[in-house]
């Protein structure tokens, strides 16, 4: 890549970048700070005011990250699953061994994670984890905003495990295929899944009527909700594709917006911008756009390619900053907003 | 924006139990110095592997929602090869060990069907470790054992010491009826030459045009309907591209579930490169590669392995695709 003819954004300008060398997998927002998990293992805290903190977690990569009432949780490649403090604690939840830890969620003091088939939940009251038992290795897990409800994706559709009297009760949406990803709409009224194949499948948990958003010329790798509608944002394609979630029926029969359209390839992660009509999308070539939710949406250049897909947005709790990881393990972290 | 020195090699070892897939799998972690491998295997394996990343996997098949029933894939190895891009440290080649009575198709099919795998990842090889003792009586009972020695671009021929010559000659004659394209190394304990097994580069286009597979007639006698043949074909005459294309399709649509393996060199009419194709199942590679070598014949050769194949009028369908 020509580099002399790039022009920096201002987010480039105003930001710093760290080369960490091994690539970004996850990243969540904690306290005041945006902590990211590491290929090699590693998690590193950006706050908006000092220098990064890195703790040594892992051997091997990090699958997951999560964040809990009192720490990070992460699951790794290692089979372990930790919970790692703001101060660089690092406590062992439990060790599977060889088996690796590909899911990790939390809700309050509630703290859950898949290892092959099962979902292990730790609450406050035992130390022993409630084990729920799946058919297929588990692609995805969620908790809904009340922590009364789990989702599950495998092989097959989503399991739906619900608390009632202090038991968990399944019920179950099939769909054939193989689902990864899972996550509730904010009001909780349906379920969406990525798919093996490229497209997403969503159900309406109230009658299971379920539909697909199809169409992508590639895997669909991330997924966010943003604006008040709201809308389904999502990465697959050359631009991100928004489904619109209000009405009784959602998306099934409308098209969805395409915004943040000035990305040459195809796009790898979504974010949105809290409490604003606005996505950050970032493509396979490093490029990240900031754009808004509306029919002609404006574009703002946040990072130039750099040759690396990115794999992670994240904004600061304060909304003061903007995280930016790729697949090679270089970090933009940018004020966002003119000082 | 890949390109092929950034993918990973994956080679993947099949074979029945006991015929010395860990014996295999131990030499390669020990005589490889220096290079840093991850082994898949599966969780009910051989216990004793010497290497410091292995990940036990389920071989979860499934099946793709494309319409095609044939096409199933392994979930799992799509879910592993994924995760293990994204450590920082670099492989120099990942090695999955499947169940002794594992089908080899899913695995290769991953490879043609997810982009990311594609992507990041390229199949090396399939090597089937074979008992020489066992193997006769294993091909007559288990589709399975018939499907490793199809799918294998090398087979290990193990345990010689335990056979004599006419039985090694007459278990070779089996294996290459069932695969006139692989290559046999006779061995015990598995001691075949490491570069004979790692690094071969078998599922590439390129490959297809230097193996030259032993021809034998097609015409031969079977025993059972199920049992999995080969039948090869050669024309002079330049293909029509268009006739190719249409039959070639269909059969595949019709016919893709028995015909395990395809592979071909074709000369079309007015074309001035060589087409190269392979094949799993329904799922194809095909691409020009570059024009004929000067002193090379131009012809066109194509080769199947599978089962029912004189079902399927192969010989009456190529040469219908002769050009005028």
């Amino acid at each position: 890549m020509n580099n002399e003819s790039v022009i920096k954004s201002r987010f480039e300008e105003n930001g710093k970048v760290f080369e960490t060398g091994a690539p970004v997998t996850g990243a969540v927002s904690i306290e005041n700070a945006v902590a990211v998990g590491f290929g090699d293992g590693s998690i590193r805290f950006f706050w908006p005011d000092n220098d990064p903190l890195e703790v040594r977690a892992h051997s091997g990569a990090i699958l997951s990250i999560a964040s809990s009432n009192d720490g990070v949780i992460t699951g790794g490649q290692d089979g372990r699953f930790l919970k790692i403090s703001t101060n660089a604690e690092v406590e062992e939840i439990y060790n599977f061994g060889t088996r690796w830890v590909d899911n990790v969620a939390a809700y309050e003091s509630m703290v859950l994670c898949s290892s092959g088939k099962n979902v292990y939940i730790w609450s406050d009251e035992n130390d022993k984890p409630k084990i729920l038992e799946h058919q297929s290795t588990i692609g995805g897990i969620a908790i809904d905003q009340n922590g009364r409800r789990i989702a599950v994706s495998c092989y097959g559709g989503v399991t739906l495990w619900r608390l009632e009297k202090n038991k968990w009760k399944s019920s179950k949406f099939a769909w054939k295929g193989s689902h990864g990803k899972v996550g509730f709409s904010p009001d909780g009224k349906y379920l969406v899944t990525t798919m093996q194949e490229n497209e997403l499948h969503a159900w309406r948990i109230r009658d299971k009527a379920s539909f697909a958003m199809s169409g992508y010329p590639s895997k669909v790798k991330s997924f966010t909700w943003a604006g008040d509608n709201p809308y389904l944002v999502t990465a697959g394609a050359k631009e991100a594709i928004c489904w619109p979630f209000d009405g009784k029926e959602g998306p099934k029969g409308r098209k969805p917006l395409c915004i943040a359209s000035g990305g040459q390839q195809n796009a790898t992660f979504v974010e949105s911008l809290p409490g604003e009509k606005a996505v950050f999308a970032g493509f396979r070539n490093g490029m990240v756009l900031l754009s808004e939710l509306s029919e002609h949406p404006n574009d703002v250049l946040i990072q130039n390619p750099t040759g690396s897909e990115v794999s992670n947005i994240s904004i600061s709790p304060d909304r003061s900053h903007i995280l930016v990881g790729d697949s090679k393990g270089q970090i933009l972290w940018s004020p966002l907003w003119e000082q | 924006m890949e390109n092929s020195s950034s993918q990973v090699p994956v080679t993947v070892l099949t074979g029945f139990l006991g015929a010395g897939k860990t014996t295999l799998l131990n030499r390669i972690l020990t005589e490889q110095h220096g290079r840093r491998y991850a082994v898949i295997v599966n969780e009910f394996g051989e216990q004793g592997i010497d290497n410091d990343l292995v990940v036990d996997a389920d071989e979860e098949v499934f099946e793709m929602n494309n319409g095609c029933i044939c096409c199933t894939v392994r979930g799992d190895l799509i879910r592993i090869l994924g995760g293990l891009m994204k450590r920082a440290d670099q492989l120099d080649a990942i090695i999955v060990e499947t169940t002794g009575l594992a089908d080899p198709a899913p695995v290769a099919q991953t490879f043609f069907v997810d982009q990311d795998v594609a992507d990041r990842t390229k199949l090396d090889a399939i090597v089937t470790v074979a008992d020489a003792v066992h193997l006769s009586s294993q091909l007559g009972e288990h589709h399975e054992a018939e499907e490793q020695i199809a799918f294998a671009d090398v087979v290990l021929l193990n345990k010689i010491d335990l056979v004599d010559q006419s039985q090694i000659t007459g278990v070779k004659d089996r294996i290459r009826k069932i695969n006139p394209y692989t290559k046999i190394i006779e061995t015990n304990r598995c001691a075949a030459p490491l570069d004979e097994v790692l690094g071969l580069n078998a599922f590439s286009l390129d490959r297809v045009l230097e193996v030259e597979p032993d021809f034998l007639d097609s015409d031969h006698d079977h025993e059972h309907d199920d049992d999995v043949t080969s039948v090869s074909f050669v024309s002079d005459t330049p293909l029509d591209l268009e006739k190719f294309e249409k039959w070639f399709g269909n059969l595949l649509q019709t016919h893709g579930q028995n015909i395990l393996r395809s592979k071909g060199i074709l000369d079309f009419k007015n074309e001035k490169d060589r087409y190269v194709f392979q094949g799993v199942h329904m799922l194809m590679d095909a691409s020009p590669m570059g024009p004929w070598p000067e002193k090379s014949i131009r012809n066109s050769r194509v080769v199947f392995i599978g089962r029912k194949l004189e079902t399927m009028n192969l010989k009456e369908g190529f040469e219908s695709c002769k050009s005028d």
